[in-house]
This record gives C-alpha cells, structure tokens and sequence, in this order.
C-alpha cells in the first residue's frame, strides 16, 4: 500500500510524532511504501496513493491546494491531530486578517493568508484522530487496520473514562484544579491528570458532552469568562 | 531570472527560495516562509499566566521544552516568582533532553541523507541500518528526558510557572544517568562523519548566545550584551517571517554560536571533540553548525549524566512557588537546539496584556539568505541548475530550521 503525509500549517507535531513510533516505524514499513513525507523525505511523488495523513490547519492558499491535491490524489483520507480535525490553537483566531496586520503590517506575504480551519470544513475526511498531539499508538493501530483491510473505529468516551480505570484521584472535584477532562474526548490515557494536572482539552469536545454541567462546576473555581477562553482554547465549539 | 527551488524538504514546517540572476550575475537570495501565520502573540492576551506556556509550546512539537521554560522564566521575571535551585536544575536538564531529541533527529533523519547521498534515511537502512538505528535510540532517550519531566514526547504540559507538576523520583534519574552514559560512543561516531563536510555557506561573523548556556538575562551579540528589543525587525514582502538585523547585519543563533562563545563549558569527551575539531568550528562556515549539533550531542549526553546524578543525590525539593506579584513585565531567554529564543509578556492582574516571541529560525533568516547568495555565486555557471538547487537546499538544511517557530515573529 502507498501512504503519504501532507503538511499544512501547524507546529509540526503530528508529522514528528509518526517519527517518534521508532522501531514500530519499521512494522509500518513492511505494510506500507511512504512516497511522499516531506519533513522525513526528500522523495516527491505525483502518484496515487491508498491512505493520505493530513495534518495542521487551512491558514493560506497554499495549505488549500495541497489539500485538494491531498484528497483527489487518495483512497483514505485522515484528518491527524487537533489542528486538523477541530482548528488547534491557531484555529481559535476570530478574524486572521485584522491580526495579520496587527502583526505584519500592510505586507502581502508569500501566499494569500486564510482564515485557518480544520480540514474537516473543505474536504469529506475518512477518519479522524484528534489530540495536540494525537496518541501515537492510536495511529499506528489505525495504520495496521487499514493495512489488513479493517474498518478502524473512532473514540467515543471522555478523558474522565481513562482517568478512571487509571485509579488517578480527581484533580476537578477533589483537588479543585481546572480540569476539561468530562467533555473532552479519550484517547491520550489521560495524561494530563496522571500528573496531577487539569485536562487542557486538547483532543476536542467528546461525544455526548454536557457543557453546561461541566460550566456549572468550574464556575466554583473560576471566573466565566476564564472558562470559556478554556473551552475554546482547542476548538471553536 | 528567477531560479525557484522547491518547498524545502527534511525540514520542519513550510519554505522555498529563490535565486535572483540578472546579466548571468546572481544578484539576490530570498527564503521565502510559507507556513501560514499563527498569532500565538494574539492568543497569548487576556489568558491566565498558568495556561500561557502550555499554549506556547504549542508553537513548536521539536522544541516544546524550549518554549515552556522561556514562557515560565518570563512569566517568573514578571511576577518575581524565585524558584528553588532543583527546580533550575531540573529544567536544565529537560533542556538536555530536548538538544539531544532535536539534534539525533537532525543529525541522523535530516542531514545524514545528503552527506551519504540518499533522499531519506529509511532509504539509508539496508546499507547503513546501525548507523539510522543508533541514531533512533539517542533521539528516543532525548524523548525519554521530555516525558518524564515535560509530562510527555511533545507539548507535556508539566512544566509550570513556580515548578512542575510531578516530580522526578531519585531512581529515575539515576537510570536517565546510565542511560547517558551508555549513549556517548554512539554520539561520537557522528562527529567524525560530520567533521567531514568541505566548507559552505556564509561566515558567522557575528554569533549570538544568550548570557550563559541554556539560559540568561540578556543576549550576547559580538562584544556587546544587549535586549533583543535592539535588534531591527524587518517585515519582507516574501515571506510570513521578518528579518533581524543588529547594526544593520544580519546575526546567527545555534549550536556554531554556542560553541564558539561557550567553549569553556565543553569539557571532557565533547571537550576532546572539540579541541580535534577546532579549525574547523572557528572558521565559522554555517555547514559546520552541524558539525557543532554533533559535538554539542556528546556534551549533552556527558551532562545529562552528570546533572541527573547530582539531582538525585542533593535530593528534589518539590511544589510550586507562588507569585509574589500580580503584574509586572519580564523576558525569557533560552537556549533552543536552534539557537536563542526570547519570550516576553507584561501581565496584569495575572492575565497577559502584551506578549512577543522571537524564534531562532527568525533570528537566522537573514544569515541564511546570505548563506544561499554566496554558495550561489561560487556555484551558478559551473554546476548544473539542479545539482545548484540541491547544493542550497543542503545549506538551508545546515540551519536545522524550524519554519513553524518563525511565523509569528512580531512586536504587537
């Protein structure tokens, strides 16, 4: 099977981490032919291919056309990563072109400058795997899948599950720390509060999520509008 | 004529560059940074100074850490917050981690292929598979560092204004210590592979640091010591980055500057690397800042040892330290595997109200476009145009640029 990353804006992240499954890179291998993958490879392929990654945000013209190019060019699209699949922290700006001359002036800039979006608004996406950054094992397992011809299934339970089965003590209700972990999607093992730290909601709202109940709670610690620019730190909601 | 090269690859984040020739003269380089804008100054506002570094890292998934401790350090700065010296410590040493994650990853992925003329180093792995696989374990031992202290491999978010949120135990860093140790012999055989790359691009006449190694109050700049607040920033119509001048030159960051205005502090392995190499670092030629990643790796890895080790005996004071004030301004200096980088804020009532992040990859943008124009002229005529453009495109690479990092280069 053929697999290509592409890279639109973000910090790359998502692309370093598939350099991060090591040896398990090597099983990929034996499945999959990597044709194109710039941060790794110099390679450039104009070929079809089976499963394309994609990662970061649509924030040029750039970022849109090789998204287009992405999906007409692949069987199996993936949104990877939060900024792909929600927006991630760049995706949270409210009007790009008031900040870009905020910040650049009256310069044009190399391409032209979009509101940035998760893919998810421009192109019909296969599967997604949230998280800034996404579990690395998630991806690998979703490869393995595809590679045998199976179906990979979706998440659909809230980072209070995993904090649950990993016996941590509640960091919102016991420790009154902030904590975003009832609405946000599972997936990362909940890794934030093993460290006796508040869930940052990385991986995007979960399924089913009661945001008004979650609200209701952080109220007790924190002003409101302290929580809403939590909430919308990952996603726009 | 306009001599385009493509997107860069084995690099991270998005650029090209051009080659300005006129009446068969090479008249002018441009790098030109696609990665689309980011705003992290503009995200920063309004936010609790407990959230901004977890948001900042973000900036950059290979140089997190970096991110995290100047945005804590300038947070501490501002909000006379004295942390205890484990907590100094322990930060060095997660920045270790990160050099040595960074630079294995550079050095071994991103480099290697061209000195060894292959497009990648998987395509490396049947003839050359010890070196790749000696390479992975370093870099996954710079990962190891990043997850037990950062909280994880990318944007943990355990390193916090005041301390961390878990501490260390003794017996982990102990084995972080023999873990290191075991990994110098490997490091060394990549120096004496980069040591053999022929002098290019441009000359680092003007190397930059920051006041100590890893860490400072300001920036060293020649025979000054200066705020970055001196240095020019320039917006270019090309490019999502601007460009950064002192007295109208352009400067350099990263392990070449680091070398040559730390060398004190290289000692033993890394220190006899370094005395063998030394023409070669002080001729200064930006293709031996990979030369300089190289021996920079060893040191890391000799001190890693030695700090993890030093830690675990003196004992770990924990918990956080709280903020002895609620407003104030303050600058961060630290030392990225790509050179210095500068967070500032002012906060007020805890929340940030202004915010800047200067990124080394900004501060070398005008370095590397010399860097280009000059192998350009030596090069244009007598190679062929696409050897040319793989030629710069290897120069480029010596930076070890992270494009991500330079687009929100900006004094709001």
């Amino acid at each position: 099977m053929k697999l290509a990353v592409f890279e639109l804006t973000d910090c790359g992240g998502c692309a370093l981490n598939l350099l991060f499954l090591y040896d398990r890179l090597f099983d990929i291998l034996e499945f999959y032919d990597i044709v194109e993958f710039h941060m790794a490879s110099s390679r450039k392929s104009k070929e079809r291919v089976d499963v394309a990654l994609v990662t970061g945000t649509v924030s040029t013209q750039r970022d849109l056309e090789v998204l287009r190019e992405a999906r007409n060019r692949s069987e199996y699209l993936i949104a990877l990563g939060t900024c792909a699949t929600h927006g991630s922290v760049q995706g949270s700006v409210e009007n790009a072109k008031e900040a870009f001359r905020r910040i650049y002036g009256d310069i044009k800039g190399p391409t032209k400058v979009l509101e940035p979006r998760p893919i998810t608004e421009y192109v019909p996406v296969d599967f997604a795997i949230p998280g800034c950054p996404y579990n690395k094992e998630e991806v690998f397992q979703v490869l393995m899948n595809l590679a045998r011809g199976v179906e990979p299934v979706a998440k659909d339970y809230p980072v209070c599950l995993e904090c649950k089965l990993n016996e941590y003590e509640c960091v919102l209700l016991k420790k009154g720390i902030p904590c975003l972990g009832p609405v946000t999607a599972g997936g990362c093992n909940a890794q934030c509060p093993a460290l006796g730290l508040g869930c940052i909601g990385c991986r995007g709202p979960s399924m089913d999520a009661n945001i008004p109940g979650l609200v209701e709670v952080l109220k007790k610690i924190l002003p409101e509008e302290e929580i809403a620019k939590k909430l919308r730190t990952f996603t726009r909601w | 004529m306009i001599i385009e090269l493509d997107e860069f690859t084995r690099v991270e984040g998005i650029g090209k560059a051009e080659i300005v020739v006129e009446d068969g003269t090479v008249k002018e380089a441009r790098v030109k940074i696609l990665e689309g804008p980011r705003f992290f100054e503009i995200l920063t506002l309004g936010r609790s100074y407990w959230d901004v570094p977890d948001l900042e890292a973000r900036i950059c998934a290979i140089c997190y850490v970096a991110h995290s401790v100047a945005s804590v350090r300038a947070i501490e700065n501002a909000l006379r917050i004295d942390v205890p010296p484990t907590v100094e410590k322990l930060r060095e040493l997660v920045l270790w981690g990160e050099i040595i994650e960074s630079h294995a990853l550079h050095l071994y992925l991103l480099a290697l292929p061209d000195i060894f003329g292959y497009p990648d180093a998987i395509s490396m792995i049947p003839k050359h598979g010890e070196l790749i696989k000696e390479g992975l374990t370093i870099k996954a031992f710079g990962n190891t560092i990043r997850e037990l202290l950062g909280g994880r491999e990318i944007h943990g978010i355990n390193i916090k204004p005041g301390g961390f949120g878990r501490y260390p135990r003794e017996e982990e860093l102990e084995g972080i210590a023999k873990h290191a140790e075991s990994l110098v012999k490997f490091a060394r055989r990549i120096v004496g592979i980069f040591a053999s790359q022929e002098p290019r691009g441009a000359k680092a006449e003007i190397p930059m640091v920051t006041s100590e190694y890893l860490w400072g109050d300001d920036l060293i700049v020649g025979e000054d010591r200066i705020q970055y607040i001196e240095l020019d920033e320039v917006p270019v119509n090309y490019s999502f980055a601007k460009h950064t001048y002192y007295k109208g030159k352009p400067i350099f960051v990263g392990a070449l500057a680091r070398l040559l205005l730390k060398e004190k502090y290289i000692q033993g392995e890394a220190g006899r690397l370094l005395d063998t190499y030394k023409d070669k670092i002080e001729s200064r030629y930006v293709i031996y800042n990979n030369l300089a990643q190289a021996i920079e790796l060893v040191y890391a890895l000799e001190r890693v040892a030695e700090l993890s080790n030093k830690i675990a005996s003196e004992g770990i004071e924990k918990g956080i330290v709280e903020p002895e004030e609620k407003s104030g301004e303050g600058i961060g200096y630290v030392e990225a595997p790509r050179g210095v980088l500068v967070h500032h804020y002012r906060i007020e009532d805890g929340k940030v109200v202004w915010s800047n992040t200067i990124t080394p990859t900004a501060f070398n943008q005008g370095m590397m476009e010399l860097s280009l124009l000059e192998d350009a002229k030596k090069m244009y005529g007598s190679v062929p145009e696409e050897s040319l453009k793989k030629k710069l495109e290897e120069i480029v690479r010596a930076f070890d640029p992270c494009i991500s990092c330079s687009v929100h280069f900006v004094r709001l």
